[in-house]
């Protein structure tokens, strides 16, 4: 998959250097930028992206740090195409300070950019489009609480530190809490959004508290860790993640994990990329599209079945009313 | 025996002063254990105390062999990208075949090959280890994204997670796996010719050599050491997460290395012990334990890691230094 994308990435750059005079009314050259090749999230705004622009006829060229999330290499890939003049560009920011800059750089080349999933700090962009952490959590956490009855006890496990991911959504964690007075948090602790350190700090915690009903864990890799801690010391517990990931809805089908928040990666790279090439083509687009949160359960998991491989974007009419207002 | 060749195995004779070591080297851990029970009724609970030391295992496993090549005065930088190639290759394997004992092996021999691989690069092209095992973290992260391009591999046999989180007479099975390789690991530097050659070459390699220690043949082997060990701990995450991803390995190096280092194993080589890794292991592990037992607020909680583990170094300084 990834060395076919590299070498079908690197003729792209042929075509587009060799092309890049022709005609433009089809056969744009899209740059993505994504943080890593790790985080499944990642992946699915890309295949997100390569839907949008297959199905509108035009390219994508991906650009992925091979060192995850590192500002450098963020930083001379963009001079990379800066220089090259792709057509447009799919942005998401490996930091949304450190990286704005760069965003004025492209500006400054004039090339046509879309902001996606976090939301850059400064510099002009076409649109943004992403989901909102915060309205995650609180919609996953009221879930949970739900389910609870909305009294027990509660543990977070927290993700990186001064991320804001994490920050969003812990918030909207504890702003769930304080609808629910009979539900009791009996902490919040760091899993830095690892599955190895979820999983210890559940072990620990475990051993201080003797009865814990739910855990809110603010990613699916903390989640399963926190579902693996809980399954050997033979407890249960509700527990819910965030980000939709395959792994996490299969745990949901199976009764596992209880809900996943969907932070829908897939559908992310389809609306920015869309956005990207109708702008291009001058046609109407939206200043901004923050997806509503969904949440994951049992009872709606169906659709999420269909690997993302095989999911097509939605037409333009109906992307365009997937923001809340 | 030459003059010379007593002068380098000189040191280790003195046993007794090494068991003096590790002695000191244990009051840090205690004295965290000591506070710990005072802070948390939690703590002192023969549930808590199998739960930290099944928790310093995996950490131990990587850095018990990491402290074979710190001995020679090496580094192996390529452990953690080690354990996330080897889990993920381990994981694709027992999925296909649905054979564990497979994929054990696998994962034994990918970390075994990586070692050896890192071994040769030090021995026969002469790179400073420090480099090699550097370049090699970044080979092993490029194959495993690229092989895993996103995914992850999950669900294993009942059977096989055993191993990470099954217990046997009240024990969990990755401290019985730790303490026999505690002490093998112990008895084979303390006690072998291996071990004492090992000890020779990191301190003083001239020596080592002209009193006829095969350096290459040692070099290959602690790094093959350490290479397979990773491999082992490759095993027992996969068995406790139940999981596979590619970034797995990317926040164990560190720590590794770390616990080698407060253990007392200087990066200068022919000091240290694997004991000693065990009680870096441990502070390691307690200092997080500890933090969530207290529910230590998010934010404070990389100061105060770092200020115990500066603390813990500096006492058995300070009290080595009355000897």
């Amino acid at each position: 998959m990834s060395v076919r994308e590299t070498i079908y990435a690197s003729l792209t750059v042929l075509a587009a250097v060799a092309i890049s005079t022709a005609a433009r009314a089809d056969g744009e050259t899209i740059a993505v930028f994504t943080k890593n090749q790790t985080n499944p999230y990642f992946q699915a705004v890309r295949v997100g992206a390569d839907a949008a622009a297959k199905a509108l006829n035009a390219k994508t060229l991906h650009y992925i740090p091979t060192k995850p999330d590192s500002i450098p290499e963020q930083l001379s890939q963009v001079e990379d195409v800066v220089v090259k003049k792709t057509d447009a560009i799919v942005f998401i920011p490996v930091d949304y300070k450190a990286m704005v800059p760069s965003v004025e750089k492209i500006n400054a080349a004039k090339i046509p950019v879309v902001n996606v999933t976090d939301r850059s700090a400064g510099g002009k962009f076409v649109s943004f489009v992403g989901a909102d952490d915060y309205s995650l959590g609180l919609e996953t956490a009221r879930y949970l609480f739900k389910k609870l009855g909305g009294k027990g006890n509660v543990v977070i496990i927290e993700g990186v530190k001064g991320s804001l991911t994490s920050i969003d959504r812990v918030r909207g964690f504890n702003d769930a809490l304080k609808e629910n007075p009979g539900v009791k948090l009996l902490a919040s602790q760091p899993g830095n959004y690892q599955r190895l350190q979820a999983l210890q700090v559940m072990e620990n915690l475990m051993q201080s508290h003797r009865q814990i009903d739910g855990v809110l864990a603010a990613n699916d890799a903390m989640a399963m860790g926190v579902i693996e801690a809980l399954e050997g010391a033979n407890r249960t517990a509700d527990v819910t993640g965030i980000n939709g990931t395959k792994e996490a809805v299969d745990a949901v089908k199976a009764g596992k994990l209880l809900a996943t928040g969907d932070y829908n990666g897939f559908l992310q790279g389809c609306v920015g990329t869309m956005i990207a090439i109708r702008s291009l083509r001058n046609e109407p687009v939206l200043p901004e599209i923050v997806l509503k949160p969904t949440v994951v359960t049992k009872a709606n998991s169906q659709p999420y079945e269909t690997p993302i491989e095989s999911r097509a974007c939605p037409a333009w009419d109906e992307a365009s009313k997937l923001g809340r207002n | 025996m030459t003059d010379l060749t007593k002068q380098v195995f000189a040191p280790r004779a003195l046993i007794s002063g090494d068991l003096l070591q590790v002695f000191y080297r244990l009051i840090a851990a205690l004295l965290i254990c000591l506070a710990l029970t005072f802070l948390s009724e939690s703590f002192l609970t023969l549930a808590n105390v199998l739960n930290v030391l099944r928790q310093a295992s995996l950490l131990f496993f990587i850095a018990s062999g990491l402290t074979l090549v710190v001995l020679t005065a090496g580094l192996d930088l390529s452990v953690g990208a080690n354990v996330a190639l080897s889990a993920c290759l381990a994981g694709t394997v027992i999925h296909q075949t649905g054979s564990p004992v497979l994929g054990v092996f696998v994962a034994l021999a990918t970390g075994a090959v990586i070692g050896l691989l890192n071994g040769l690069m030090v021995t026969a092209l002469r790179i400073p280890s420090f480099i090699a095992t550097y370049g090699m973290l970044w080979v092993l992260h490029g194959l495993t994204y690229w092989y895993m391009a996103g995914e992850i591999i999950h669900g294993f046999p009942a059977g096989f997670r055993q191993i990470g989180s099954g217990y046997l007479f009240g024990l969990p099975i990755p401290v019985y796996l730790m303490l026999i390789f505690l002490g093998i690991g112990t008895m084979f530097a303390q006690r072998t010719t291996w071990g004492q050659e090992i000890y020779a070459i990191g301190a003083n390699p001239v020596a080592a050599r002209l009193s006829g220690i095969p350096l290459s043949r040692r070099l290959l082997l602690v790094y093959a050491v350490s290479g397979t060990m990773a491999g082992l701990a490759s095993i027992i995450f996969l068995a406790r997460l139940n999981s596979a991803e590619a970034d797995v390995g990317e926040s164990l190096t560190l720590p590794a290395i770390a616990a080698v280092l407060i253990g007392g194993t200087s990066l200068f080589g022919g000091v240290g012990t694997v004991f000693g890794t065990f009680v870096g292991a441990l502070i390691l592990t307690l200092v997080l334990n500890g933090m969530n037992l207290l529910s230590v607020n998010a934010s404070w909680q990389p100061l105060v890691t770092g200020v115990i583990v500066i603390l813990a170094v500096w006492l058995d300084k300070a009290t080595r230094r009355g000897e």
